[in-house]
């Protein structure tokens, strides 16, 4: 009847991102409570670390990481924890409720690819307010970076479109995470810890790795970095934007080759372990 | 008329798609292996089923072609078991469970073999926990079957191909797709995105199922405020926007009141008449089954136990007629019991269930020893005979242990 069609996704996408904005702005009340709320969370994160940073010149001699490099380090997981929270976190959470339902079939049925349908069919539009912070927050501290007399930064071109490369990278990792972790419900039939889980994951990948580079710390860091990249996340793009000298050391290249390999493992693993997990799926009995 | 525009331009483009269809066909009997022979190469085979294509080509019977290697829908030997945790009652036997499972099996379709051809309105009747919802189920490809085959239109539906989910909709009437928060549109036009239907035959497409629907002015409300008969309206139109060729419906008329069920009844009957689409349906009420389906296919158990016409269930499996006798003024009412069951006795009138068989014999025994003014011999209500046959167990292998088809197991 038709020559083979491939569903179009960027229109697909663009019309979820429509969807959304109209299901917020319904509920718009809800909206600007949303806005605050991750708003002030924020600001009270960064309040704790300003607080540490009047007791500490730097976290640990000679990492490299002072107030301003660490805010930079801070707006990166900013960023990075925004555009998970807006595009995955609310499908994520739906999905467990999906399969106790019985209403993946509806997804199942669609001649477009199922993980793309459920993992972006909700965008949380909200995370935009933190976005912005972040953004605020970025640019804040590479102007002060830029701006200091000794040892200041140069801010070059391909130094940000390398920042914005791992930034991306960063993103994909974390969404595979999560994606992985929500297919695991089709087996458990119901996985409420999935939030929790989450979090205790990321906590970790909240900080500069050298922190755990020393002592017990090493099989943390090993774990985090080699098993499940989450350390890589932010530390990459980060490392890469704030600490420009460390650029050519032997440490950085081979952790900024180190994160597209483990951001492609993950992407296909992710893949992999949802499609297994579909192969599970037995639909609620209605 | 529209419509049937439409249904005629659709037809006469579908003729290219027969090519294609038929090699789908191929390769699914290729990768079944069903052509391993190694005397019979899978080569000579492509090659002879490409002469048939064309011989028919010749003789511009493409349809004739397609129907003599398969039907629209074949079904063999499916089956559907789930293996469900058995729960015990008590907090001791609970946290005992979590070390040692207990697992019992359902089997809800076993062993199913059916054919549909194209162009019919088949519905599945049978009680609650038939398989009934499994069956479509596994006919839509959202969940894998244990055992047995299954093509419809030539695709294997657990595979899942985008070719074959264009060409089919599953709507069920105890769940929704659309977006709860937003007017129905929206999701309308999400649909049209995800199957790649052009714009002006989306609008064309839309306008006039909410026109047969007559749904046009809720189009702009919130899905969450529409009510029961009108969402479900709105989840027919979604399922319908692509054209499908198949459709699977699953009691669409659950929970409607009487004029939106006969309302979804016309409906669909306008829809598939004109469109000349495949539907399969499950619905419990049997007026639906009446108004639409000339096949009925019923299932007990996970077992086809009938196929046919509705109106041939009561032939096979009622083996009484009711009797309604009218008597004489001075008649006295008495000793029918020994002709069979007597249902009620109203003087002068007295209504009998009595052996098929014995009908004749008896009706003459009776007119002969009373003074019967009339006389109706009719075949029990349908309703009645179809409980009947729920009541019966499935296979009849198993008559005497109703519960054999969940096996416990560790
Ligand atoms: N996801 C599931 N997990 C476990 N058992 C299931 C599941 N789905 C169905 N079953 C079992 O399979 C059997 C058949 O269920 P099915 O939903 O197909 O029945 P049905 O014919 O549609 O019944 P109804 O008329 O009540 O809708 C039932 O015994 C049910 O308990
Ligand atoms: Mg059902």
């Amino acid at each position: 009847m038709t020559t083979a069609k491939r569903a179009p996704y960027l229109q697909v996408f663009k019309t979820f991102l429509r969807n959304s904005l109209v299901r917020e702005m319904t509920f718009r009340s809800n909206f600007v409570i949303q806005c605050i709320s991750s708003l002030s969370w924020t600001v009270m994160n960064l309040g704790f670390y300003l607080l540490i940073f009047s007791h500490a010149d730097q976290i640990g001699p000679d990492t490299g990481w002072g107030k301003y490099e660490f805010f930079v380090f801070l707006s990166t997981t900013m960023f990075i924890n925004t555009f998970v929270q807006a595009f995955f976190m609310p499908n994520a959470q739906e999905f467990s409720e999906l399969i106790r339902r019985g209403n993946l079939d509806f997804a199942l049925l669609k001649p477009i690819d199922t993980q793309f349908l459920i993992s972006l069919s909700k965008v949380e539009w909200s995370a935009c307010a933190n976005f912005m912070a972040a953004g605020v927050l970025f640019i804040f501290s590479v102007w002060q970076l830029m701006a200091r007399p000794e040892n200041p930064l140069s801010l070059s071109w391909f130094a940000i479109v390398l920042y914005l490369f791992y930034l991306a990278c960063g993103v994909v990792i974390l969404y595979s995470l999560m994606i992985s972790l929500a297919a695991t419900s089709i087996w458990l039939g119901r996985n409420q810890s999935l939030y929790n889980f989450w979090f205790y994951i990321t906590n970790f990948a909240r900080y500069p790795m050298e922190i755990y580079q020393q002592g017990w710390g090493l099989p943390l860091w090993f774990l985090f970095t080699f098993i499940v990249p989450v350390l890589v996340v932010v530390n990459v793009p980060a490392r890469l934007m704030a600490q420009p000298v460390a650029e050519t050391s032997p440490s950085t290249t081979f952790l900024a080759v180190f994160a597209v390999v483990a951001t492609v493992g993950s992407f296909v693993a992710s893949r992999w372990i949802f499609t297994r997990a579909l192969l599970s799926y037995r639909s609620a009995s209605s | 008329m529209r419509i049937m525009a439409d249904s005629y331009a659709r037809r006469s483009r579908s003729s290219d798609s027969y090519f294609r269809r038929n090699k789908d066909f191929q390769t699914s009997l290729n990768g079944a292996g069903l052509y391993q022979n190694p005397v019979i190469s899978s080569n000579v085979v492509h090659v002879l089923v490409s002469l048939l294509g064309i011989l028919s080509l010749c003789a511009g019977q493409l349809p004739t072609y397609n129907r003599l290697l398969m039907s629209l829908i074949e079904i063999k030997n499916l089956a559907k078991t789930y293996r469900v945790y058995q729960k015990k009652e008590g907090l001791g036997a609970s946290l005992r469970g979590l070390f040692h499972r207990e697992y019992r099996e359902v089997q809800a379709v076993r062993g199913i073999n059916l054919r549909v051809e194209q162009g019919e309105f088949v519905a599945f009747l049978g009680p609650n926990g038939a398989g009934k919802t499994t069956t479509l189920k596994l006919l839509s490809g959202v969940i894998n079957p244990t055992e047995g085959s299954a093509t419809v239109m030539g695709h294997i539906p657990w595979k899942r191909e985008n070719p074959y989910r264009r060409r089919f909709a599953l709507v069920m009437g105890q769940k929704n797709q659309l977006w709860w928060d937003l007017p129905a549109q929206e999701s309308f036009r999400l649909h049209q995105q995800i199957y790649c239907v052009e714009p002006a035959r989306f609008q064309r497409t839309l306008d006039e199922l909410s026109e047969l629907l007559d749904v046009g002015n809720l189009m702009k409300q919130p899905v969450r405020e529409l009510s029961l008969g009108e969402r479900m309206k709105m989840e027919l139109i979604a399922a319908l926007l692509h054209s499908p060729e198949v459709l699977f419906l699953d009691e669409p008329t659950i929970g409607l009141d009487v004029v939106a069920q006969h309302k979804i009844q016309q409906f669909l009957k306008f829809y598939q008449e004109k469109r000349k689409i495949t539907i399969l349906l499950t619905s419990h009420y049997m007026k639906d089954v009446a108004a639409l389906c000339k096949r009925v296919v019923v299932i007990n158990q996970g077992q086809i136990q009938y196929d046919g016409s509705l109106t041939g269930i009561v032939d096979q499996f009622s083996g009484h007629k009711i009797v309604t006798l009218q008597f004489g003024k001075d008649d006295s009412i008495s000793g029918l019991e020994r002709f069979g069951e007597v249902l009620e006795i109203q003087p002068p009138k007295a209504k009998i269930r009595i052996e098929r068989t014995r009908v004749a014999k008896n009706l003459a025994t009776i007119l002969s020893d009373h003074s019967i003014e009339d006389v109706v011999v009719e075949d029990p209500p349908l309703e009645q005979v179809i409980a009947e046959v729920f009541a019966q167990v499935g296979g009849h292998e198993d008559q005497d242990n109703p519960d054999e088809h969940s096996r416990v197991m560790d």
